[in-house]
């Protein structure tokens, strides 16, 4: 189990972003919010950010910290 | 949705096949291993790698590199930093073992030469370790 888990694909799903639209406006490419979704990449603090604002939520509504989680 | 190559990652796998289709004659044809050869290698990786280069960006839309593509780009330059270290040591330590308790008899002419293939060659892993570590890092979690 990864230490930082995301909700980017359900609230992406539930505003019915794409991942193209989604990379386009955090300003990341599509394959890093693939990775991102899959709990592969932990994003920097800026772009998680980002990402909670472009999916219009606060960021512990999209990412989630468990200490005993394997970074 | 199945992730296609990013065009950092494009970029990457050209290189990698430029680099063991140049340098891999490298390895198997030593024996006849000249400056003149050296540097056409080194003229050939480079124009190969242009070329390369021109159409994958010609032929990809969306080039945007981001904070992911710079750390695994950092990754790679690492191993690569690392490798070349490790093989600079032992052939360091080879050099000197040879020298003071083997029997090292280089041609005088061809000492230059030996030295310009042994560190070619370590240059050569070096930046194939780099390429393969980074084509890894995008493959696996970060």
């Amino acid at each position: 189990m990864p230490a930082i888990r995301n909700q980017i694909r359900e609230l992406r799903a539930r505003r019915e972003i794409t991942q193209q639209e989604l990379a386009d406006r955090v300003g990341v490419t599509r394959q890093t919010v693939i990775a991102m979704e899959q709990d592969k990449y932990s994003p920097s603090l800026e772009t998680a950010f980002k990402v909670a604002l472009v999916l219009g939520v606060s960021l512990e509504q999209c990412f989630q910290y468990d200490p005993r989680g394997k970074r | 949705m199945a992730p296609s190559l990013s065009y950092r990652e494009k970029t990457l796998y050209a290189s990698l096949a430029a680099e063991v289709l140049v340098y891999g004659p490298y390895f198997f044809l030593h024996q006849q291993n000249s400056v003149n050869k050296v540097a056409g290698m080194i003229i050939a990786i480079i124009v190969l790698q242009i070329v390369l280069q021109l159409v994958i960006a010609a032929f990809t839309r969306n080039r945007v590199t981001d904070e992911r593509d710079r750390l695994i780009e950092l990754r790679g330059y690492r191993a690569g930093y690392l490798m070349i270290a490790s093989l600079m040591v032992i052939g360091l330590g080879l050099l000197w073992f040879h020298a003071t308790v083997g029997h090292l008899e280089l041609d005088h002419r061809m000492v230059g030469l030996h030295f310009l293939s042994v560190f070619f060659g370590m240059l050569v892993i070096s930046d194939i370790t780099k390429t393969a570590t980074q084509i890894v890092a995008y493959r696996r979690a970060l």
